[in-house]
């Protein structure tokens, strides 16, 4: 009985998403670019590489699969001030002309050690802005890395709805427990 | 013609009229319409149904436009409501934005509003303590503000009657200054705040630390399934909404209760001009409403009238509702009406570590945390400041990992973190003395975006509280040693009054006509047909949050108006 008027208000919440009434989305005001890049798309995909230079694809999947390129330029466009579009767009360029000047291709050509070595060398230039830059777009990379669905879902096995709360677990049998039941 | 006015007259015509849905007005609502009144509620915002209104609750964060975080610039519009720790992408709807009603802050002070069906409900912290007798005769004994004209013995079948039906988890502690309630069963303490509950109590005779008594469904009882409420689901997004009804809310719990009666009209969109007030009947008749959407005055008519408009906006209906009869304000013979306002002292704080108990940690999550009811100047007076604090309390593991360097060792580092130790940490929650000179007002030349005037706050702390905060930073500060906390820092906000979003008073109830505005019933002295039983009406703050006591007293002063209205006395 519970459990069927549970899954019946789950229903009709999601219903209720579709036809998100205007004032929700309220805060996409005119007056803010809520565009999903505004990076000329060479920009773009170098940045793409640089956050999958962060967290590359391994037996998992990168942060450039997992789109986390596209969530930075959101975040950077709405919610940050416009000092920080300009800091990622020099950032962006300043990863470019580095990998001219030392390889004579684009970043995006570089192979993954090349592509290390370039951001190596911004994280630890002398140029307060490109540091700057590195510090701004690894910590996001993070948050867009941690907060995207695969990881919530499949690496830190975030519970919407865990339904319960243990006080005193013993921290062994945590880590071992099955992750099938650490998702139901 | 002369008919269609008869009609016109009817048609806006109600046993009872409730000013406002939030918390107390969904109980004057309920109780109202249970008892057989044709009830109208003017809420002035937009409707909020439960579930099908609550657009975020079922969202992940990965589905959210920005994971959570506010736009830059909903943040720079709303330096005010911004402040609020549950403030964020997935429920500033329910929040009213700073330019939407402007207000006069002739002290500075955060005023927290939601303009909804539902009002606050849907976002309050949950925490629900009865008052007791320490609390009901702070002013008796120390002389400031007026003596309470009930005690606990008055309200307690109400808290029994309102708990049973919101659902209020919580332990049967068998405490004087916290007493015990309708519970339903509590929740679960981690190792470290049990083993601190344990050290308070070997350590003093009079520092208890207990769980939070709290409007969540621990145990499902058919009074809630009857409601179309489930059992909590540990979520802890409460302030999106809930589709389970695991917490209490007007929207989850007493409004639609009410409309199974079939005698409640919900009006949304109605801002609630002024209370008119018929001086040959010599009471109130009904209550004039600016329709939001149309910008008209509508009036209407009712024999009694509840007014539940949240504190502050409680006042300023009844300031803004003036009459020959009543040239300052409904009810104001005594000129207190909007003075003695007072709220709760949330600034301080403190936080520290424990190297004890590594073995374990939690599992889940739990909206809710244990509790120090007030243990100063309990018994007599012992301090240089007057009445006391609640502190909560509580202690948890946090997860991090290492993020130096990048690439595939930094993915690695990042899918397995190390659990770090326990964090600790209380936060006060001071009593503030109601005083003459905290008052708000109306504004004389600034108008709202519907011609009303803007209520002008004038609310500070005094000496009173910085020596309470001093007093909280130290007791803590040896409750903390004393139990081998280590690494503690304790701090003091400075934070505006009204940040804690507990503002009281300024029609408050009183014995005397020529001192108070309400009597015992929180019906108003001059006006009988004229109820207050949201926080407006509270004489003074105590050490205990205020929600609880606000549903018992809306319950207790309809059943004495319904029992006046059958003797014909209103």
């Amino acid at each position: 009985m519970e459990r069927r008027k549970a899954l019946k208000s789950l229903a009709v919440a999601v219903g209720g998403l579709v036809s998100m009434p205007a004032w929700a989305n309220g805060w996409n005001s005119a007056n803010l670019p809520s565009g999903a890049s505004f990076l000329a798309p060479r920009a773009d995909a170098v940045l793409a590489e640089v956050v999958e230079t962060i967290l590359p694809a391994t037996d998992t999947p990168g942060a450039k699969a997992l789109g986390v390129h596209t969530f930075i330029q959101k975040i950077v466009t709405d919610c940050m001030e416009p000092s920080a579009q300009d800091s990622l767009t020099k950032g962006l360029m300043a990863v470019e002309a580095l990998a001219q000047k030392t390889y004579s291709k684009s970043f995006a050509s570089l192979d993954a050690g090349q592509k290390a070595e370039v951001l190596k060398t911004i994280s630890q230039s002398s140029d307060a802005d490109e540091k700057g830059f590195f510090s701004l777009v690894k910590g996001m990379t993070i948050r867009g890395y941690m907060t995207s669905e695969y990881v919530m879902n499949n690496i830190t096995h975030y519970e919407m709805v865990p339904g319960r709360y243990h006080g005193c677990v013993p921290v062994v049998a945590k880590n071992t427990t099955p992750k099938t039941q650490q998702n139901k | 013609m002369a008919n269609f006015a008869i009609d016109a007259v009817k048609a806006t015509t109600y046993d009872a009229i409730v000013i406002g849905s939030g918390i107390s007005g969904g109980w004057a609502a309920k109780e109202l319409t249970e008892k057989g009144l044709r009830t109208l509620v003017l809420e002035r915002g937009r409707d909020v149904k439960h579930v099908v209104d609550y657009p975020t609750t079922m969202l992940n964060t990965w589905e959210m436009e920005h994971r959570g975080q506010l736009p830059l610039g909903i943040r720079k519009e709303n330096p005010i409501v911004g402040k609020c720790y549950a403030f964020h992408e997935g429920s500033a709807h329910f929040f009213v934005k700073d330019a939407e009603h402007p207000y006069v802050q002739e002290k500075p002070f955060d005023w927290i509003r939601g303009y909804q069906v539902g009002g606050k409900s849907l976002l309050w912290a949950r925490q629900t303590q009865r008052w007791s007798d320490f609390d009901f005769q702070g002013p008796a004994r120390d002389g400031f503000a007026v003596d309470w004209p009930i005690r606990y013995a008055d309200i307690a079948p109400w808290y029994s009657h309102v708990e049973k039906f919101a659902g209020i988890t919580g332990n049967k502690d068998g405490l004087a200054t916290l007493p015990d309630g309708e519970f339903l069963p509590p929740h679960e303490w981690n190792c470290v705040e049990k083993y601190f509950s344990q050290q308070m109590a070997a350590k003093y005779k009079d520092r208890p630390v207990i769980m939070g008594r709290a409007a969540h469904i621990t145990k499902p009882q058919p009074i809630h399934l009857q409601q179309g409420r489930a059992q909590c689901q540990h979520r802890t997004i409460c302030e999106r909404g809930c589709p389970f009804g695991g917490y209490f809310s007007s929207n989850a719990s007493t409004l639609p209760w009410a409309a199974k009666t079939g005698k409640l009209t919900l009006r949304p969109h109605s801002v609630v001009h002024s209370i008119i007030y018929d001086e040959k009947k010599g009471k109130a008749t009904g209550v004039r409403v600016i329709d939001a959407t149309t910008k008209e005055m509508i009036e209407f008519y009712a024999r009694i009238i509840f007014v539940n408009a949240a504190a502050l906006n409680t006042n300023l209906v009844l300031l803004n509702s003036t009459s020959n009869r009543f040239p300052n304000g409904l009810g104001n013979d005594s000129g207190v009406l909007g003075k003695y306002a007072a709220f709760h002292n949330y600034r301080a704080g403190i936080s520290g570590e424990y190297d004890g108990y590594l073995e374990s940690t939690t599992e889940g999550r739990r909206p809710n945390s244990p509790y120090i009811p007030r243990f100063r100047n309990v018994h007599k007076q012992e301090t240089d400041f007057l009445r006391g604090y609640a502190a909560g309390f509580s202690a948890n593991r946090i997860s991090r990992s290492n993020q130096e360097g990048f690439g595939a060792d930094l993915k690695t580092n990042l899918a397995n973190p190390t659990l770090g130790g326990w964090s600790v940490g209380s936060h006060m929650m001071g009593e503030t003395i109601p005083k003459e000179s905290n008052y708000v007002a109306l504004d004389k030349t600034l108008k709202d975006p519907f011609g009303i005037p803007q209520l002008k706050v004038s609310i500070v702390y005094d000496d009173n509280d910085d020596k309470m905060v001093k007093d909280y930073q130290e007791q803590m500060m040896e409750m903390f040693t004393a139990a081998g906390f280590k690494n503690l820092r304790v701090r003091d906000d400075k934070r505006n009054p009204g940040l804690d979003i507990h503002e009281m008073g300024g029609a408050r109830m009183g014995k005397d006509p020529k001192t108070s505005i309400l009597n015992k019933w929180n019906q108003m002295h001059h006006v009988k047909n004229v109820f207050v039983t949201d926080g407006a009406s509270m004489t003074s703050t105590s050490t205990q949050n205020p929600s609880l006591t606000y549903m018992a007293l809306t319950a207790r002063a309809v059943d004495y108006a319904v029992k006046e209205m059958k003797k014909m006395n209103l």
